[in-house]
């Protein structure tokens, strides 16, 4: 192999603050041949963006040090150019992909603006110029590689008035604008739902290998990883602890972190996956939801004149019984947080009717024994806990109202710690002296304070990382056998869904379109649209890859019309 | 130089977020500046009796053999046209400063406060009650209005602290209102209200710790503008009455006699821009360590 096009050589980084140094890469080697797809895997805080931000240039100086070590890109050291030198490089030699579609743009200049600012930019520091027209008739050549259609209406756009898929094309066809050798994406899609993120996927691919462009894929997602790398490196705590070819990496990992990642990704097919069942035998009915809808007025025009209703829930029935792990599965927008929201008596519903334990919430929910019977986690910890509160004030909070006696509660607040493997010193600390996995549990002794039978659980662990995530799931099934609860699980990953719940319900628009034990759903998926949303997970093994559903692209668009892709 | 525990077994411990603080705040020489002019402010006035060289001068004692000196040693800041030594009338002068800032903000501060809370939490007719009602009073000219309502009441420190607090609340009832409706978003208050809290709890317990960092910024910024208002009010004759040593009465008697006598007028003037800078350097260095935005 010719030298590589972009590599790092023993780079360690620190930072300096609040008088402290901290070190946050260690001895970071890594290289990416041209053409080559590389992907830098690791959880939050390993070192990846710090990496990605040192190649661009874009990491602060101070408070950054750069102690030791090198990044050359086509035979010339990074570090080492002149500001203009290395701007020269921006968007031209090197370009980026941001995670997030929304945040990476200006809300208030039109797709356009902002794309032809790019080219004018780069056209200044190259010292050359072309007119508005050749750059316009330039970008939109750019567009038809990222697959969009109807370039006039893109252009003219606020980044708002397109979806997220639309964003993130747009978004990777500025870095594609100035024709860059290596393109770095930093978690593409993920921000996304999983239909959009496998086409997102599958352009980049196409790119790379249409192109000849070099990739550097940083992510936390080993389903990704598996689809879209050559080569992989795996980080942990600042270090690269291993890298290889991609079959090397999934098929005989040889370190520690890289078995223990990989073993706690939850499976989506194949013999690793775990099947629950609910062991109670004829057992009662928890939660009954009973033709229920709910209509939201949306409001708008002078005045707020204009009314129209929009349909969040529509007519959905479940039965979840005593004993349950029930999975609500749906991308964003289908209606299963405003679902569980009325299940918790939140809200109310416009039709129909919900029954917890019998007894219908319209008349029980909001007193104390409604809530001693149903709780919630929720999804973000870090919203869901009081910043300025300490753990103890804050799970006492559901005893207080609860009628507990006022000096039962410290004991009980000491034995929910317990239950939830946390140290009684955490009792009083703040949320922010907690790990994002430490806060989940607090959340959840919350949950449990006044010993309810029911727990709304809206995606408990898709803020944390996976190896944290199995932790927490592993918490929530002991906790479901001592203390005989039922599960209302809401989520959006069907590979958790499919290891967690014994049975599913898949809502597409405010509809549940399929229900089923997870066996059945997942082994043999009757919908269109739950066929489109499996065959989407990106899996971790060839043989769960060979296990999915098989979808063409008709039956996709006739469930997916909001694709973004033309001709893809 | 190890590298921190990254894992979920331990949250990074190796500072608390109040060390991170006030690493900021002494990090920022401004604010500390600001911090060591309000203490020596509140020590002049809380022991002005003990510092005054001439603690009569704070009353109408008349000296006229020592009228009109320019300052010296004897008398730091000269006397006045009545032969009264300025530098313990300044002294003197900031215990009605202070005391006016402590009756307006103990009064104003949690009455816009709770307001703020009210509107906030409530939402509805009840914000849209209470936030029209705080614009409409905020409309309202404040100099203008504190004019008429002393000129009403007749002049006095009392009247002049009714006058000025009955138009300070609105920027905190704006203030805590805004904070209070970007928190309604978080999670923290749903679980609250699942949990069976009261809108009490909800309100003191829950969101207003999420609200004292402003408030404490706030308080240190208004801190000086309460001095300024209320020095404004005595120099148009409205406020505090002579012989009650007060700053801005000091520099409307001391303009007659510029510019030969200057320091008549410019001394108390020190004496009033010295407390302002203080609050607002203090208050700015507090915004910076807090990280709050008002």
């Amino acid at each position: 192999m010719s030298a590589p096009l972009l590599s790092i050589e023993n780079l360690t980084i620190g930072f300096r603050a609040y008088g402290q140094y901290r070190r946050v890469l260690q001895d970071v080697s890594l290289s990416v041949g041209e053409g080559e797809r590389v992907s830098l895997i690791g959880q939050s805080g390993s070192g990846k963006t710090v990496t990605m931000r040192t190649i661009i240039g874009t990491l602060p100086m101070p408070p950054g040090v750069v102690e030791s070590g090198a990044i050359h890109y086509d035979g010339r050291s990074l570090l080492d150019l002149s500001k203009i030198e290395r701007n020269k490089l921006k968007g031209t030699g090197i370009s980026i992909v941001l995670q997030d579609p929304m945040l990476s743009f200006n809300p208030v200049l039109t797709i356009g603006r902002q794309m032809d600012d790019i080219v004018r930019y780069a056209d200044v520091r190259l010292g050359q110029s072309r007119r508005k027209g050749e750059r316009r008739a330039h970008i939109i050549e750019t567009l038809k590689k990222v697959q969009l259609s109807d370039f006039e209406r893109v252009l003219d756009s606020y980044p708002m008035m397109l979806s997220g898929g639309m964003r993130q094309r747009v978004l990777i066809g500025m870095a594609l604008l100035n024709k860059p050798r290596l393109l770095i994406a930093d978690e593409p899609g993920t921000a996304l739902d999983v239909t959009t993120q496998d086409e997102i996927l599958a352009l980049l691919n196409r790119l790379v290998a249409l192109d000849g462009l070099s990739l550097l894929l940083i992510t936390h997602n080993l389903g990704v990883v598996r689809e879209m790398a050559d080569r992989i490196y795996v980080m942990d705590k600042g270090r690269i602890v291993e890298h290889g070819s991609r079959e090397e990496i999934f098929r005989s990992p040889t370190d520690d972190y890289t078995k223990r990642l990989m073993a706690a990704v939850p499976p989506l097919y194949g013999p690793d996956v775990v099947t629950i069942t609910n062991e109670k035998t004829d057992p009662k009915p928890a939660i009954s939801i009973e033709k229920v809808s709910k209509d939201f007025t949306v409001r708008s025009g002078l005045f707020n004149q204009h009314k129209t209703l929009h349909r969040a829930v529509d007519n959905v029935s479940i039965n979840v019984a005593q004993g349950d792990i029930f999975g609500l599965a749906g991308e964003s927008g289908s209606g299963k947080t405003t679902l569980a929201k009325m299940t918790l008596g939140l809200i109310d519903p416009s039709k129909g009717r919900i029954c917890i334990d019998g007894e219908d919430v319209a008349q029980s929910g909001g007193t104390s024994d409604f809530r001693k019977l149903i709780q919630i986690v929720y999804q973000n910890p870090g919203s869901s806990l009081n910043p300025r509160r300490t753990i103890t004030d804050q799970i006492a909070v559901p005893l207080k109202f609860s009628g507990h006696e006022t000096n039962k509660i410290k004991t009980r607040v000491g034995e929910l710690l317990e239950m939830v493997d946390l140290p009684a010193d955490m009792a009083n600390m703040y949320p922010h002296e907690l790990s994002g996995g430490q806060k989940q549990r607090v959340a959840i002794a919350r949950a449990l304070s006044v010993n309810p039978r029911i727990l709304v659980l809206d995606e408990p662990t898709s803020a944390l990382d996976v190896l944290v995530q199995s932790t927490v799931i592993d918490l929530l099934h002991r906790l479901r056998r001592e203390f005989d609860l039922t599960f209302l699980f809401i989520s959006h990953d069907l590979s958790l869904m499919r290891n967690f719940c014994n049975r599913v319900g898949v809502m597409l628009r405010g509809e549940i379109v399929e229900e089923g034990t997870v066996s059945d759903v997942f082994e043999t998926p009757q919908h269109a649209y739950t066929r489109a949303l499996l065959s989407a997970i990106p899996v971790t093994t060839d043989a769960a890859e060979a296990l999915k559903p098989k979808v063409s692209k008709e039956e996709r668009a006739t469930v997916l019309n909001r694709s973004t892709a033309i001709g893809g | 130089m190890s590298l921190p525990d990254m894992t979920d077994g331990g949250a990074q411990r190796s500072l608390t977020s109040k060390q991170m603080a006030a690493y900021r705040f002494t990090r920022n020489p401004a604010a500390l500046i600001g911090a060591i002019i309000v203490i020596s402010v509140v020590i002049a006035a809380i022991f002005a009796p003990l510092l005054a060289p001439s603690p009569e001068s704070s009353g109408s004692f008349v000296d006229f053999r020592n009228r009109h000196m320019a300052p010296s040693w004897d008398h730091l800041m000269g006397t006045d046209n009545v032969g009264r030594d300025m530098f313990s009338r300044v002294l003197y002068g900031y215990r009605v400063s202070l005391g006016l800032v402590i009756g307006v903000l103990g009064i104003a501060v949690p009455f816009g406060v709770v307001l703020g809370l009210v509107a906030g939490y409530f939402g509805g007719w009840t914000e849209t009650v209470v936030m029209r009602f705080t614009d409409i009073m905020l409309a309202l000219p404040p100099l203008a209005m504190a004019l008429a309502i002393t000129a009403v009441l007749s002049p006095n420190l009392v009247n002049a602290m009714i006058a000025i607090t009955l138009l300070w609340w609105t920027w905190h009832t704006r203030l805590i209102y805004r904070i209070v409706k970007a928190q309604m978003n978080e999670d923290y208050v749903e679980a609250a209200q699942v949990a069976g809290a009261s809108h009490f709890h909800i309100m003191f317990r829950e969101l207003l710790p999420n609200c004292i960092s402003a408030i404490a910024v706030k308080i240190s910024l208004d801190a000086g503008f309460v001095i300024l208002f209320g020095a404004s009010l005595s120099f148009l004759g409205l406020g505090i009455q002579p012989p009650t040593p007060d700053l801005g009465t000091m520099v409307a008697t001391g303009a007659e006699y510029m510019p030969e006598m200057w320091w008549e007028a410019v001394m108390p003037g020190i004496a009033i821009l010295y407390a302002i800078l203080g609050f607002n350097l203090l208050g700015d260095g507090l915004r910076d360590m807090l990280d709050v935005e008002l």
